[in-house]
């Protein structure tokens, strides 16, 4: 048998425990153990941002973080931004009144990674929004928008 | 945190047909809430991961499985050894050898990266593990990388894609102004952001299969098909699909090693594609070169256009990528030849990607005009307008309606074209030269029936069911609105079902021909759905609206009524309650009257009953005009676009705001063709070596500027019953010869080889 | 990627001392590590986590220099005032790499240790000679697709390039890392090629890089990092100059230059020649482009590689010009 290791995450302000090999990933934890399934696995090789959530408020890819890395850490994924009571954060409602997606399954980490390049204060021109947002591919090519709707959610925060 | 009110988007027009009603799926998809294949919980799931091919071409001697199948967590190795019994399934066309025997684990090996083995296990992590501990010993055999390659011969010709008209040969001799240029592209990949993969359940003879589908019906059969079940008994869900481009039409070897698999153990079991198989295990784009000899008058009339292409296919298959799709029918010509090649090589079968044949057609003959138009000393905008095509000279039928003109003239107006200076080189910006130029672009009109259900609930609200696919175009969306609009009541009084193959069938999400489809079958059955709400309100003795002298009643602002306010008027829910109603269920589909319940399966399942552009009075297609500018840094030879204006002619728009992110996503595909996408194919092995997202690039958000798209379309009644054309497809063809264009406008250098990347530059 | 075992490290020399094993390695940031281990070029058995130490991490910068802990993510010293303000081309070589998210994750330590991005090196079930994986199976990129490989400080065993964007930037400003025990210069601390590309840094088992210093300089000051790709971002390097410039009082002739390449050697690459042919003379286009063209001494292509020689000096050349007020 391969081995086992026990991990309390805690996950959008809940605590979540489970039992998994040491090379699970933070991105397979949340989609194989915890159904925790809107983060998205595009390449599992940190080259295209659909994995993107925070740990400790910082935009990270989680697929090359490894669950046991993250033990004791505040982990923030895509369910965990809008309010309790189901309203939109900013920046979720300004990609979807922007269109800022097409097929969808960029789009978790698009808005995990919009939500902290606005806080990081890299969203102050079109150009910087362009470029910290690069890491995050989008094959639809929803980019026009995603910028608009970054730039409006930001000129709101 | 902020919490954002909701707003109201628009007006209430916004939810009819034409409007720009924002994404009926929205909220679901940026909460994390829409569930994608591999993302449905199942219970006692095993993990299957696929072994590929190391090599090019040979056969499979042995497997050694030994290590794999002592590796902790492992249930099973599949390998060539094992006869799944399967039957090969059905082409496209519905075609089907009797009883041939399928082998998706093949022991002979046609290109690098083939599946020749699987591992399934308890988990993902001791899959993959174990599959790297197989070990498979082949017998080489001689291969040939690509068609570049001098073992790979001038091909075959294919006689269906063989056209001509007029003498060309004679006419080109004859003009007096004559260009001839050589245009490659390479090997693409529709790199969608989901990769391929898929969960697959077995109860009894019965399958459900979650994986993600531009045409559940389509798939649905091949899985019948090939494990010998009624059609009935399988189950294809996909309701949400991380994009296709073309590559999720079909379904593939490893859906059936999934479904073998878990039918020998008795669970369900996950099969996930790394990025890395998303390159091997399916075709992207085929590599096309193609000779364009165009011969033109003094003053720049179009003589004789002569096309001879080629493109890479597989060595088990014929898969053509059209060089000459575009060429025949985008200008005015009388004198007419083109002839395409297929090079079998040692890869996997191409296959359909954005815009297929069309694309790369179009970087030929859009770079063609542009050098004759160089040739000419003439502005290439005049030339296109000189040249402009009054019918189809290939079909010689009238065009339904061609807004080409108009996209060439207002996309010129938007963009500046009149300021342009017309000799290479002669714009500049500090260290970057500037340079601009045009592609135009065309996509067929394709039709295929489809079936809708429409149901009114005893609440009020109205479902629309369907197994059509959404993957991004805005199917929900525009379903939504067009039984909103029949219905008279707001959006989010509807319900969309989409995406499963035991829903009504429906085209294929592929060529551009969805939309134009489902909306006839969707607006057809609620239509008729809403003619039998009229009859039972006017006749039921239990209906409010029975005497009130009415011969028909009005659908709006969410009320029926009868016309003039002469009489009350209910919601649907109250009109459903008052009839005594728990629901009223309607079924239409667009095929002919009184097709057998054999004709619908064929229609739904196969491509038989699909009507090209020409099939009809007049040649249908959709057309555009992209205007874009470059900046070359002299010194490095980087290209980047710093400016995009479009104009297309789709005809009318079911929804404006969904239609300009299609045609955005389409041109920023174009960007990524034209300066950044190849597959690179080693020659001693055939393996695409740069089989992932950081070596295969895509554009990033800081490769793509603002896009300016303009329609200029106007309802086309013949292409479809709303009066749409496609959309989807149109936009990235013509696109990458726009970019090489103003390349050469900046450069002076004409790259004709894609993609244009630096060191083509310097 | 294959099973290992999963030690969180309570103290550095415990993280050492249980790095001496044979099959063990350190995580950090794990951009490399988790990669490469997907890919099957890194199978360790024991994963030692580094990242819950404390005392490894913080930036200072004061008049003589900066010292950046081996913790410290990309994205925070990118981001640091002082580092921007004394070694802007530290900086944006941090903000030019991977991506906002790697930049999150990846350490500082761990970002010099960073492979190549060889394909042949990336894929070793298909390509299985690889004499920087496995000595003496032989080298699969040569005669293959050299697009991305090295054109400077190759071997007959290799032609990988070094990937990274910040040793660049730290070579051409006399940085040095402190392993430690003892400190070795970054210029130093990675290895050519040779008959041994497997070694990539001085690096012995049971080390860690604790720290990395910077001496404050005029020339960093005024430092500039120029990356060349295709790709507008989120990309390696097809060419990369990290340059420093410093004039004597008359505002005109060099007193110190730096100048060093990324993306096409073997290892971040100083340019002392073209330091030297220029250091004491008086800048205008025509002599940095010559003195550009140095830099590329030595240099051998190996097919579709060649368009590097070509490329370098020419970044190289602007990167000059720019730091020098002639750009």
């Amino acid at each position: 048998m391969t081995r086992t290791i026990h991990l309390s995450l805690d996950i959008n302000g809940r605590r979540y425990d489970l039992d998994v090999e040491p090379r699970v990933t933070l991105l397979d934890a949340l989609r194989e153990h915890l159904a925790l399934t809107g983060t998205k696995k595009g390449c599992d090789q940190g080259q295209c941002g659909a994995c993107t959530c925070h740990v400790d408020g910082s935009r990270v890819l989680s697929c090359l973080t490894l669950a046991a890395q993250v033990e004791g850490r505040q982990i923030t994924t895509i369910e965990g931004i809008a309010a309790e009571n189901g309203e939109l954060h900013p920046v979720q409602a300004a990609f979807v009144e922007h269109d800022a997606f097409q097929c969808g399954y960029c789009t978790p980490g698009q808005i995990m990674s919009a939500v902290a390049c606005i806080r990081e204060g890299h969203a102050g021109s079109d150009e910087e929004i362009r470029e910290y947002m690069s890491g995050n591919l989008c094959r639809c090519g929803a980019y026009n928008s995603i910028v608009a709707a970054v730039r409006e959610a930001a000129e709101m925060a | 945190m902020t919490i954002m009110e909701p707003r109201k988007h628009g007006d209430a027009s916004d939810g009819t047909v034409g409007g720009r009603q924002t994404r009926f799926e929205g909220n679901l998809k940026v909460t994390g809430g829409a569930t994608y294949a591999l993302e449905y919980p199942v219970e006692g799931l095993a993990y299957a991961i696929l072994v590929q091919s190391t090599i090019p071409a040979g056969s499979v001697v042995s497997v050694d499985a030994k290590k794999a199948l002592a590796a902790a967590g492992v249930l099973m190795v599949l390998t060539p050894d094992d006869d799944m019994g399967l039957l090969v399934a059905s082409d496209w066309g519905g075609n089907r050898p009797e009883n041939q025997p399928y082998y998706p684990l093949p022991r002979q090996v046609q290109y690098n990266g083939q599946s020749i083995a699987a591992v399934v296990a308890e988990s993902r992590e001791q899959a993959v593990e174990a599959a790297r501990l197989i070990c498979i010993t082949y017998e080489k055999a001689p291969h040939v990388a690509s068609f570049n390659d001098t073992a790979a011969g001038e091909g075959k010709v294919m006689d269906n894609l063989t056209s001509g008209w007029g003498d060309a040969e004679a006419a080109l001799a004859a003009a007096p102004v004559q260009i001839e240029g050589e245009y490659s592209t390479p090997r693409e990949y529709h790199v969608a952001m989901e990769p391929h993969g898929l969960t697959v359940k077995w109860d009894g003879d019965q399958i459900t299969v979650w994986e993600p589908s531009q045409w559940s019906h389509g798939m649905a059969r091949s899985y019948s098909e090939w494990f010998g079940i009624p059609y009935e008994n399988v189950r294809l869900i996909s309701p949400f699909i991380g994009g296709g481009f073309g590559s999720k039409g079909a379904a593939l070897a490893h859906g059936a090693v999934a479904a073998f698999a878990a039918r020998k153990l008795g669970r369900p079991v996950k099969l996930a594609l790394t990025r890395p198989q998303n390159f091997t295990n399916y075709g992207g784009r085929a590599a096309t070169r193609q000779t364009i000899k165009i011969g033109a008058t003094e003053d720049g009339v179009l003589q004789a256009i002569v096309h001879r292409g080629a493109s890479e296919t597989s060595t088990y298959a014929d898969w053509p990528e059209q060089t000459g799709a575009a060429t025949p029918i985008l200008y005015r010509i009388e004198n007419f030849s083109s002839q395409h090649r297929v090079v079998p090589v040692n890869t996997v079968t191409p296959g359909a990607l954005r815009g297929p044949g069309k694309n790369p057609s179009a970087f030929g003959i859009e770079s063609a005009m542009e050098e004759l138009a160089y040739k000419l000393g003439m502005d290439p905008l005049e030339l296109r307008l000189k040249n402009y095509a009054d019918r189809d000279y290939q079909s010689g039928k009238p065009w339904s309606t061609r807004r080409l003109r108009e996209a060439l003239i207002e996309g010129a107006a938007a963009f500046g074209w009149s300021k342009r200076s017309h000799e290479p080189r002669s714009m500049r910006d500090g260290n970057q030269l500037v340079g601009w130029g045009i592609g135009c672009g065309t996509f067929p009109v394709i039709q295929a029936p489809s079936e809708a259900m429409i149901r009114i609930l005893r609440n009020g609200r109205v479902e629309v069911v369907s197994g059509a696919i959404d993957m991004g175009q805005g199917t929900y969306t525009i379903l939504a609105q067009t039984a909103a609009e029949v219905f008279g009541i707001p959006v989010d009084q509807v319900e969309v079902h989409l995406g499963d193959s035991r829903l009504p069938g429906s085209a294929i999400a592929g060529g551009s021909m969805l939309a134009g489809s489902i909306l006839g079958a969707v607006h057809k059955a609620a239509t008729a759905a809403r003619d039998e709400l009229i009859g039972l309100a006017l006749n039921d003795e239990k209906s409010p609206l029975r005497d009130t002298g009415a011969n028909t009643l009005t659908f709006s602002g969410g009320r029926i009524a009868v016309p003039r306010d002469r009489g009350p008027s209910l919601t649907l829910s109250e009109l459903m309650a008052a009839l005594g109603r728990d629901e009223i269920e309607i079924r239409r589909n667009t095929l002919p009257e009184g097709a057998t319940v054999q004709e619908q399966h064929q229609a739904w399942t196969t491509m038989a009953k699909v009507q090209g552009p020409t099939m009809g009075e007049y040649s249908m297609h959709s057309w555009c005009a992209h205007f874009a500018e470059v900046r070359v840094d002299e010194d490095f030879g980087t290209v980047r676009v710093s400016r995009i204006v479009s104009a297309f002619d789709c005809g009318r728009l079911y929804n404006p705001r969904l239609v300009e992110s299609q045609w955005r996503g389409g041109i920023i595909m174009g960007i990524g063709q034209a300066l950044l996408e190849e597959g690179l194919v080693d020659q001693r092995n055939g393996r695409t070596v740069n089989n992932n997202m950081g070596d295969y690039l895509v554009p990033t958000n800081a490769d793509v500027p603002h896009i300016e798209v303009i329609s200029v379309g106007i309802p086309d009644y013949g292409a479809s019953a709303l009066g749409g054309k496609g959309v989807g497809e149109v936009g990235i063809v013509g696109v990458a010869p726009a970019i090489a264009n103003a390349v050469f406008h900046a450069t002076g250098k004409r790259v004709r080889d894609l993609p244009i990347t630096l060191e083509k530059l310097i | 990627m294959r099973d290992f075992s999963y030690l969180r490290a309570s103290s550095a020399d415990e993280a050492r001392q249980a790095a001496l094993q044979a099959g063990s390695v350190l995580l950090a940031g794990g951009t490399t590590l988790l990669d490469l281990a997907k890919c099957g070029v890194m199978e360790p058995e024991t994963v030692i986590d580094i990242t819950y130490l404390s005392g490894l991490g913080g930036i200072e910068v004061d008049a003589n220099g900066a010292r950046i802990g081996a913790l410290a993510k990309m994205g925070e010293v990118a981001d640091h005032a002082g580092i921007r303000a004394a070694f802007p081309a530290v900086s944006e070589s941090l903000s030019l790499a991977a991506s906002a998210q790697l930049r999150n994750m990846a350490t500082i330590g761990g970002n010099l240790l960073q492979r190549t991005r060889c394909s042949y090196f990336r894929e070793p079930d298909v390509f299985p000679a690889c004499h920087k994986r496995n000595p003496g199976s032989g080298c699969s990129a040569m005669g293959g697709i050299t697009r991305n490989h090295a054109v400077l400080g190759t071997s007959d065993t290799c032609i990988a390039s070094y990937p990274g964007d910040l040793a660049v930037a730290l070579i051409a400003f006399d940085a040095v890392v402190e392993l430690g025990g003892r400190t070795v210069s970054v210029d130093d601390f990675f290895l050519l090629p040779g008959n041994t590309p497997e070694r990539e840094t001085v690096l012995k088992r049971g080390e860690m890089i604790t720290a990395i210093t910077v001496p404050a300089s005029a020339a960093a000051r005024n430092s500039t990092y120029l990356k060349v790709r295709d790709r507008q971002s989120y990309e390696f390097a097809a060419a990369s100059a990290a340059v420093g410039l410093e004039f004597e009082a008359d505002g005109r002739t060099v007193r110190d230059l730096r100048v060093a390449l990324g993306g096409v050697a073997t290892k971040p690459w100083r340019a002392r020649a073209v330091e030297q042919a220029l250091i004491g003379t008086v800048l205008s286009p025509e002599t940095v482009e010559a003195a550009s063209r140095l830099a590329m001494d030595g240099a051998v292509s190996h097919g579709a590689n060649h368009y590097k020689i070509e490329l370098a000096p020419r970044v190289v050349a602007r990167a000059i010009l720019k730091v020098g007020g002639l750009a």
